[in-house]
């Protein structure tokens, strides 16, 4: 599929995702080779677009970077690169440092991975990833950071630990509630027995992350983000992958349990007895909000509009846990490989509404509403107009337009998320789907 | 006015034909790399060696082509497209909430902010991004139908040699927007305000109408001599007020109260302006700059092209400056006597309203961080109300900031010109402890990890500037001071990512003073 220009583009380039990927990490450095302003403009998109992250560790105004100008394009980079590696290791203090590459240095051809490779003998690791932006978007970078680490930094081990899996897929940042939705994966894992290697979540170091090819699976919470990484996984570490989709809330969740524990062998009495009281947990506190929805009629059209690993599970939320009527779901990426965006289609057959959302593939921000207006017939004046409307959308802050003109319910749930600060919430696994039903009810009664 | 046209004593400002203004590395030959005192920083500046200072350790400088789009991207019913991979300007997503919210603060039509990136790939790179330069443009008039279509050119167009005027041309009977480009390539400069002369030779070229010279028209009806002479009149007591990003919707209120006060009729320009607006800014009386480092290349175009006179002295924060800032403007007007006049009633008021405030601030420490001429004259302004001045760090430091080193009442106070690099300031922190710190956004956090309270050197919706932004700053300092648990809870549970033997070098050693960086090179590489 051939790339086209983007209005709004929900993302940053492939830089911009590892510097978010990188200073996620813990106590990681990135050591940026590329202009003055890249590291700086690329951290501010997530650390200011994603609930207002901040910059974790080390990014921002904080990122080293070799600064290159005008004559390092002409006469090379690499010189000002060796000595910006050097500087850091004597001011930064970090357990792992990651040099990454900007357009300029990769269009000019300086080989940044030599030079770092001149470090490969300090005691603390110095590793490598090509990230020029006009690879992609941020999830790209994601992509060429987690491939660095399973290829150059993780040890490779025969010994797998059966009941461990590495979680891939969820790029902080471009993830904006990756933290909770990580930290409710792994509870729900470990209450299978499972043990759950994040990378970025509550008490990882770089000492753990070294010895995480041990782990028997990689799960893969999207269809095409994290894909690439899982492969380096395979390959050098030989830990095969396993694709899901986030879960949210009680079906999301369920399908999700019931998908892992059969590749990971979880006695199904186990997991029928975690199903159970989870369940029993998430439905005694969900019928709190029952006297509000039947009496005020809270049941909306649901229309979502988000990156690919939302979508889906955003409207099989709405659809199958709060019973509303999913009636359009805009992605606002498009897999390059069609039948990618084939299989993704095919998920929505598994809705069980009486009527399926219409699926669009599309990246220009400001078409939603065109998209939203085109699936609904036009009001011609009629004296009974049955009418789009109660409408809720679940989208991003860049979509809180859109929603204002149709009159609808909004909440931003997908990158980026400005108009919210987020600290520890997750919406993944029963506990997450209760976290998001109030975020969507706060919604509701916001006026109230 | 011949006081204040030193700042630009032997600049020169035609550069209409060429497709973009020389670099301020070139043009301004400014600093961003040096570690001292004002007293030597000042020594320095009259040598001219400052500007060839270099580091060995570097975090980010920051790109022209953020400060350029920050400019453009405010203009009502623009659509800016940038011109490069998705990361060059992403940072409009953390900003579109932001300069919406000035839009309806500002009293303008609160739309979105829109842009587009043209996406450009591994395979642009090899065979060029035109198609998808002009995909976009077309696409944005469709969708929008701006007024003016900005394309701002990044890095990698910049380095393949995309000729973007050349395409921008082509559309110009195609569209019925106006047509921009700005080159704001970060690689071409170290100077980050580079980007302000981009957006601004953008705009001199394809926005602003030359001004029609009404004293030349004869007509035989007097009733039509009479509405000239009225326009005349009106002209005559027209200035433009040139707005910058960081001027909240409080400081343009406060001061066209005060400019208006002296009956001249105000316009705030060109940030958020509309097209016809900004096409008539050559007509206006006085163009008033508020900060030189912001508007030297906009004025002094105007200027040289069109006559239009202009004031560029202050930036009007605190008592002192902004009686100067006043003062300046007076003069320039024949207005002496009024704006004495104003100034004492003013000061005096301020003066007393200020009172109970010293008690708080009065023997307090302070260090300042940010633009320029913004940093000096907040500090000389918590310097006139009793607090010590430890040490400013601009993020440059150049012609339009070397009379201000002498409001600093201690020449030996601390100067470290460089452009974000907090590593180098946090050590200075760690052991100057100041009891209050002023910071540039980005520069807050990290001081607040450090235990030092702070407070932001600007605001969307808080005034600093003029008379009433002085009582503001001046009431804001003395409550970040009344409860400063934050910082010291912050302190003590979190930590920096910094070496122990960082904190315990000496960062003068950071700096190469031998010539390395500096730009030999331009456009050449294509």
């Amino acid at each position: 599929m051939e790339n086209s220009f983007i209005e709004r583009a929900k993302s940053s380039c492939a830089l911009g995702g590892a510097i978010a990927t990188i200073s996620s990490l813990p106590r990681s450095i990135p050591i940026v080779h590329a202009s003055g302003g890249c590291a700086q403009t690329l951290s501010a998109t997530y650390n200011l677009g994603s609930g207002y992250k901040g910059p974790g560790y080390c990014s921002g105004t904080m990122t080293p970077t070799s600064n290159i100008t005008e004559n390092n394009i002409v006469f090379g980079g690499e010189d000002r690169l060796e000595e910006q590696i050097e500087s850091t290791l004597r001011v930064m203090d970090g357990d792992l440092y990651f040099v990454i590459t900007g357009c300029q240095t990769e269009i000019i051809g300086d080989n940044s991975a030599e030079v770092a490779s001149r470090f490969r003998d300090r005691p603390t690791p110095v590793i490598y990833a090509s990230t020029p932006g006009f690879l992609g978007d941020g999830f790209r970078g994601y992509e060429a950071v987690l491939s660095s680490l399973a290829r150059d930094f993780i040890t490779p081990s025969t010994a797998k630990d059966k009941k461990t899996v590495n979680l891939l897929g969820l790029m902080p940042g471009q993830d904006v509630f990756y933290r909770g939705n990580l930290q409710n994966l792994v509870f729900l894992l470990n209450k299978l027995g499972i043990k759950a290697n994040t990378f970025f979540g509550d008490g990882e170091t770089v000492e753990k992350i070294k010895t995480y090819g041990q782990a028997s699976y990689n799960l893969v919470f999207s269809p095409i983000h994290g894909q690439l990484a899982s492969k380096a996984f395979e390959e050098a570490l030989d830990i095969p992958s396993l694709t899901v989709d986030l879960p949210i809330g009680d079906t999301g969740t369920e399908a999700f349990l019931r998908q892992i524990a059969k590749t990971l062998r979880v006695p199904k009495a186990k997991l029928d007895e975690v199903i159970a009281e989870e369940r029993a947990y998430y439905y005694s506190y969900f019928q709190r909000f029952l006297e509000i929805y039947g009496d005020l009629d809270y049941q909306r059209y649901a229309v979502v509009s988000s990156d690919i690993n939302y979508a889906y599970p955003l409207i099989r939320f709405a659809s199958e846990d709060l019973g509303w009527i999913p009636h359009l779901v805009v992605v606002n990426e498009e897999p390059e490989d069609e039948a990618d965006s084939a299989l993704y289609a095919k998920k929505f057959e598994e809705l069980t509404a009486s009527v399926r959302p219409k699926l669009v593939f599309e990246a220009n921000t400001g078409q939603l509403l065109r998209h939203i207006k085109e699936s609904w017939p036009y009001n011609h004046n009629d004296k009974y107009y049955n009418q789009l409307s109660p409408l809720f959308i679940i989208a991003s802050s860049l979509d809180g337009s859109a929603a204002q003109k149709l009159g609808a319910n909004f909440l931003p749930v997908s990158y980026p998320v400005t108009n919210r600060a987020v600290l520890t919430k997750g919406y993944t696994g029963y506990r997450g789907g209760l976290t998001l039903a109030e975020d969507i009810f706060s919604a509701l009664v916001i006026n109230r | 006015m011949a006081d204040n046209q030193n700042l630009l004593e032997g600049l020169v400002y035609n550069y209409t034909s060429a497709t973009e203004p020389p670099t301020r590395d070139v043009r301004i030959e400014p600093t961003n790399a040096y570690l001292g005192s004002c007293r030597s920083l000042k020594c320095a500046m009259g040598q001219g060696c400052a500007k060839f200072n270099s580091r060995y350790f570097s975090q980010g400088v920051g790109c022209q082509l953020i400060l350029a789009l920050g400019i453009v991207r405010t203009f009502q019913n623009v659509v800016t497209i940038i011109h490069g991979p998705l990361g060059c300007a992403s940072n409009n997503i953390g900003l579109a909430g932001f300069n919406k919210t000035s839009r309806a603060l500002k009293g303008k039509p609160a739309n979105d902010v829109i842009w587009i990136h043209t996406n450009l790939d591994e395979s642009d790179v090899i065979n060029g991004g035109a198609v998808k330069l002009r995909d976009a443009v077309l696409y944005a008039e469709k969708e929008y139908r701006p007024d003016v279509i900005v394309v701002g050119n990044s890095c990698v167009p910049g380095i393949i040699g995309d000729d973007i005027d050349a395409i921008l041309e082509e559309l110009e009977g195609q569209v019925s927007a106006k047509l921009v480009p700005v080159h704001c390539e970060g690689f071409r400069s170290r100077f980050v305000a580079s980007g302000y002369d981009a957006a601004y030779h953008g705009l001199l070229k394809k926005l602003v109408d030359p001004p029609s010279r009404i004293e030349s028209v004869l007509t035989g009806s007097s009733d039509e001599e009479e509405r000239l002479a009225r326009i005349r009149r009106e002209n005559s007591r027209t200035v433009n007020l040139l707005n910058v990003g960081s001027t909240s919707y409080g400081d343009e209120v406060e001061l066209s109260r005060i400019l208006s006060s002296l009956g001249l009729k105000v316009n705030v320009l060109p940030l958020y302006g509309n097209i016809d607006e900004i096409a008539r800014m050559g007509e206006a009386a006085l163009n008033i700059s508020i900060c030189a480092t912001h508007d030297d290349y906009l004025i002094g175009h105007l200027k040289e092209r069109f006559g239009t006179q202009y004031v560029i002295d202050t930036l009007p924060i605190g008592i002192k400056n902004t009686n100067q800032w006043l003062r300046v403007i007076g003069e320039a007007l024949g207005l002496v006597e009024e704006t004495e006049r104003l100034i004492d009633l003013e000061t005096r008021q301020l003066l007393a309203a200020l009172e109970p405030f010293k008690a708080t601030l009065a023997g307090k420490t302070l260090w300042v961080g940010g633009g320029e001429t913004r940093i000096f004259t907040t500090a000389e302004f918590f310097q006139s109300l009793g607090m010590k001045v430890l040490g400013l760090k601009p993020h440059n430091f150049d012609r339009f900031a070397v009379p201000m080193l002498d409001d600093i009442a201690d020449p030996e106070t601390s100067v470290a010109v460089a452009a974000g690099q907090p590593a180098e300031e946090l050590v200075y922190l760690k052991r100057l402890k100041p009891d209050l710190y002023v910071g540039h956004g980005g520069a807050n956090g990290w001081v607040v990890r450090l235990g030092i309270p702070t407070i932001p050197l600007y605001g969307q919706s808080q005034n600093y500037m003029g008379y009433s932004g002085a009582f503001e700053l001046a009431r804001k300092a003395a409550r970040a001071l009344l409860n400063t648990n934050l910082s010291k809870k912050i302190a003590a549970n979190v930590t920096l990512p910094f070496k122990q033997q960082w904190y315990d070098s000496n960062p003068q050693d950071n700096i190469k003073e031998t010539p390395g960086e500096e730009p030999t090179v331009r456009s050449s590489v294509q």
